[in-house]
């Protein structure tokens, strides 16, 4: 009769179903999803620098041990300082202090420059392949989906003929062997490119900042990996919208769009263009992820100094931690860069908003 | 009465991997203003294609090598739709003429909102302010039995078939056309829907008064909807008439045959008969009339020359030399008294 | 069936192979001579000399049997484990396919050279059987999503609900009734493979991350750079030579590729 308590009390009933229904929305389940393969991804790579057979970080105390006579103890600290762990530990402890040490930001540190962190390095580095590799892909997928609209209205023509053909032929030659050829007939054998200054990321003596002197100097030194990137895979693009296209014209909405009298630009844009264009978001995630990968090659052709020129030099001087750290950032920004297409796209198509169903 | 639209000798070709086809071959009606036509047939009669034809709307692969689509226009001015350029064909659409797909069918972009589709149809062809707009269009939605506050802002894979059908004939009749012509419009639905869509028509026919073509092989339906039916086989119409006079007095042997394979819901069950065969291939047909290989009543005179549309009674014609003989009665299922008038697929 | 180009990528593609394979049978030894290091062709040299003055043909003919050794390979490899996993999770759902669709979302994510290099740091790769299965490794998450989403539409169609009802087994429904409806779909994905596969070892290859033991075209790259041949214009044959073979045999791949897509999407077809 009287009530006793008025307090509220979330029950349990409750809380299962608001969690349900936060879950329902695409949003945070893809950004949920994206944190789980970050983390399965920073797992792999402590359990691969660890427990492979000639595993670094034994390599590297051996080494110390052998080289500079110290003992077991002190080379596994020094070890500890440089891995951003301590070997010493039972593996569980390792582990959680590796995780927390990335949360942190603290990667570990350079085995050939002991003291310099492994993320100020790679800080370094990264910006310069996101710039020339977003650059290249953004202009690549924007040209090469105009042109693929452009060849199927245009089915047959000459304009389809020719740029299949050639799309065929740029999408064929890998992409450091395009940048050698433009190194060996533009840069040598025609003298017409300046090679040697347009080596690396910028110019020496030029200061970053956010001057338009700086931009264009980093536009002159991005300028032929980002030529290399447009080229290698605008076929891509221009085949994904072609068929695309084709596959949308041959809608029924089409056919009753132009029923009701709607201008040719309005279902170009609005009715064939948003729906031809969505199987480039996925396809935009998967290329970057390979442009990316690219980069190791393409950046060492031109002696571009972004993340993949790092990775080299790491490689061949055995530089594990900064390896480790390499690998988680590119993986942290290939998933960031997935996540961000995957929302557009749900954006664009309202099919994909509903209910957690089956992930395609 | 002037009819509003005259269709004359029109031939539609396509283009196939085994050379021209010509699906429709020569089809001449009139539709007058307020008229309810149907056009019945079989897959493959090419009904589909005449309707198409008369909005231009034929894929790529097909042309109207011959023929004319005269409309006269609300002023009284007739212009020959086939002539029209890009831009005044344009215009037309919708506005004087609106075509109603099949609900089923991917007819509205998935993309957009119910209500930006609306708004793309009129703005294509009206300057109107946004709240104008928004009235006609949640008039026209309640005239067709919808909730305008539900549906306009839903994306298309939000509503039934049925929804997505009621939907499409709102948004032709946006524009107030004279004419709508209506492909299957009930096909693929279920029985209450099917239902509710043919009140909704009776219902907008009677309150707006546009003439009406509608593209079936359902023949219930054209009984209910329609003033008058054209039947049509092998991209000919071959028989023509009132809908009275089609039904209870037809004169093609074809016709006899789809009424006969329709069975009656009241009253007791007749025998119930096919035609025996199938439609002829457009790129192979028989020689003189293309029904003649399956018809009861033919004769060696069918095989010479194919048949022109010819009265029998006024306002009823029918493509067929011997349509003085042709008549329709059902003979009722075994145990039942037979008689003795010929019945097309007997002999 | 196939389109002209397609078929004729075909040809190109198993001329190179008999090329790569028989060739070197008829080779002569390399000779190295230091006095004739660069030189342009010749009747002597058709595409000229190295930088050890050794015949650039010849070493031509002899470097395309690894590249394409191990393309092969590994493109099997990794069709290989596409196609068993793919279908597997596809058809027994449950928490195998979670299990699979995990992994593969994982290895699909990290791009395929960067994980290459970093094991190329921790291993000598010099056999070419770890090189293949190193490369076929990694390259399976593609195709294996595409065989997932083909067996899971391909599993509802009636046949497939025939052949359970007969209780024919999993192996049987799925090598009998759904495989080879994909045919065409595995070819393409297998010659995709390939593709990537040969563009990731010619790159380990260049990288120096991959020993260099016989004289592939790799091989010929990684020295055109490391000994600086690309900058002098003498040495412009043994610079184009492998980059032009490598070329080719990657378009005739893609063009293989591309007259797969027309058949599986028929409206790609130029009309």
């Amino acid at each position: 009769m009287v009530a006793s308590d008025t307090e509220p009390v979330v029950r349990p009933a409750l809380l299962r179903r608001i969690t349900a229904r936060i879950y329902h929305i695409y949003v945070v389940r893809r950004v949920l999803k994206s944190i789980l393969t970050v983390y399965l991804v920073a797992t792999g790579t402590f359990f691969l620098v660890r427990l492979l057979p000639g595993n670094p970080v034994e390599v590297y105390i051996n080494t110390q041990m052998s080289q500079y006579g110290i003992s077991y103890q002190d080379a596994a600290s020094q070890a500890a300082g440089l891995f951003s762990f301590n070997p010493n530990r039972p593996l569980p402890e390792q582990y959680w202090e590796y995780l927390t040490g990335i949360a942190h930001g603290d990667l570990g540190q350079s085995l050939l420059s002991p003291g310099t962190p492994v993320l100020h390095i790679v800080l370094e580095y990264l910006p310069w392949t996101v710039f020339s590799v977003g650059l290249g892909v953004l202009i690549s997928c924007g040209l090469g989906s105009l042109l693929g609209m452009l060849m199927a209205y245009r089915r047959g023509g000459w304009i389809d003929h020719t740029l299949s053909l050639i799309s065929s032929l740029l999408h064929s030659i890998p992409n450091y062997l395009l940048a050698m050829l433009i190194v060996v007939f533009f840069g040598v054998q025609l003298d017409v490119l300046p090679i040697a200054a347009m080596r690396g990321a910028y110019s020496p003596g030029v200061t970053p900042e956010f001057s338009l002197d700086f931009i264009s100097d980093a536009m002159y030194h991005a300028s032929l990996p980002i030529t290399v990137y447009v080229l290698t895979t605008i076929g891509g693009w221009m085949l994904v919208m072609k068929a695309s296209t084709v596959d949308t014209l041959g809608e029924d909405f089409i056919t009753v769009a132009r029923a009701r009298g709607l201008r040719d630009s309005r279902i170009a844009s609005a009715y064939v263009g948003r729906n031809a264009v969505l199987p480039v978001f996925p396809q935009l995630a998967i290329t970057l992820g390979f442009v990316v990968g690219g980069s190791i090659l393409v950046e060492q052709v031109f002696q571009y100094q972004g993340i993949g020129f790092l990775l080299l030099q790491s490689v061949q001087r055995r530089d594990y931690p900064v390896l480790q750290g390499i690998l988680l950032v590119v993986t942290i920004a290939v998933v960031a860069a997935n996540l961000v297409s995957d929302l557009l796209y749900s954006r664009l198509d309202p099919r994909v908003r509903g209910t957690a169903g089956e992930s395609s | 009465m002037e009819p509003i639209l005259s269709v004359r000798d029109l031939v539609v070709e396509y283009r196939t991997a085994a050379g021209p086809v010509r699906a429709v071959r020569g089809v001449s009606f009139d539709l007058y203003p307020h008229e309810s036509l149907a056009l019945i047939g079989e897959s493959g009669c090419g009904k589909t294609t005449l309707g198409l034809a008369l909005l231009r709307l034929l894929p790529k692969l097909g042309s109207v090598p011959s023929g004319e689509v005269l409309y006269r226009r609300r002023g009284g001015e007739v212009v020959d739709l086939l002539k029209l350029d890009r831009e005044e064909l344009r215009r037309f659409r919708w506005s004087e003429a609106a075509m109603v797909f099949q609900g089923s069918m991917n007819s509205l972009n998935p993309l957009l909102r119910v209500r930006d589709q609306m708004r793309d149809t009129v703005r294509a062809h009206r300057r109107m302010p946004a709240d104008e707009l928004g009235r006609l269009v949640k008039d026209v939605l309640r005239k067709v039995q919808l909730d305008p506050e539900r549906v306009l802002p839903a994306y298309p894979h939000e509503l039934s078939g049925g929804m997505k059908q009621r939907v499409l004939i709102a948004m032709s009749l946006l524009l107030d056309p004279q004419i709508l012509v209506l492909d299957e419009p009930t096909t693929a639905l279920d029985i209450r829907t099917q239902r509710a869509i043919v009140d909704v028509l009776h219902e907008l026919r009677a309150q707006l008064g546009f003439a009406m073509i509608f593209v079936s092989h359902d023949l219930p339906l054209a009984a209910e909807l329609a003033d008058r039916v054209a039947t049509m086989y092998a991209g000919r119409i071959i028989e023509l008439g009132g809908v009275r006079d089609l039904f209870y007095r037809p004169r093609h042997p074809y016709t006899v045959g789809l009424l006969g394979a329709v069975p009656p819901v009241v009253g007791d069950l007749p025998e119930l008969t096919s035609i025996p065969g199938g439609p002829p291939s457009l790129l192979a047909l028989p020689p003189g009339c293309p029904f003649q290989p399956r018809c009861g009543y033919a004769e060696a005179d069918c095989e010479a020359a194919e048949p022109d549309l010819a009265a029998v009674a006024a306002g009823h014609t029918a493509a067929c030399h011997h349509r003085d003989r042709v008549s329709y009665a059902r003979k009722p299922a075994a145990g039942g008294s037979a008689p003795d008038e010929r019945v097309a697929s007997g002999g | 069936m196939r389109s002209k180009s397609g078929f004729a990528g075909f040809i190109v593609f198993v001329l190179l192979v008999l090329l790569a394979v028989i060739g070197p049978l008829f080779t002569p030894q390399l000779v190295t001579d230091v006095t004739a290091v660069y030189l342009p062709p010749s009747g002597a040299h058709w595409l000229g000399t190295d930088s050890e003055g050794r015949d650039i043909l010849v070493q031509m003919i002899n470097g395309g049997r690894p590249v394409i050794l191990v393309g092969v390979l590994a493109g099997a490899i990794s069709t290989l484990i596409a196609i068993v996993f793919g279908s597997l999770g596809a058809y027994l759902g449950g928490w195998v396919d979670s299990v699979i669709v995990s992994v593969t979302d994982i290895v699909l994510t990290v791009p395929q050279i960067i994980l290459l290099a970093v094991l190329a740091s921790l291993y000598t790769l010099d056999s070419p059987w770890l090189l293949a299965v190193i490369l076929g490794a990694f390259a399976w998450p593609y195709l294996l999503r595409s065989v997932r989403a083909q067996v899971f539409s391909l599993k509802e169609r009636e046949y497939v609900e025939a052949a359970q009802l007969l209780d024919l087994g999993t192996p049987h429904i799925l090598f009998r009734e759904i495989l080879p409806n994909m045919a065409s779909f595995i070819m393409m994905n297998f010659v995709v493979t390939m593709t990537n596969a040969i563009y990731a070892l010619v790159g380990l290859y260049f990288l120096g991350l991959a020993p260099i033991v016989d004289d592939n075209w790799g091989a010929m790259l990684n020295k055109a750079w490391t000994r600086g041949a690309i900058f002098f214009s003498d040495s412009l044959f043994y610079v184009l030579a492998p980059i032009i073979a490598i070329s080719i045999l990657q378009l005739s791949l893609v063009t293989m590729t591309r007259s797969f897509e027309e058949i599986l999407n028929p409206r790609l077809r130029q009309s």
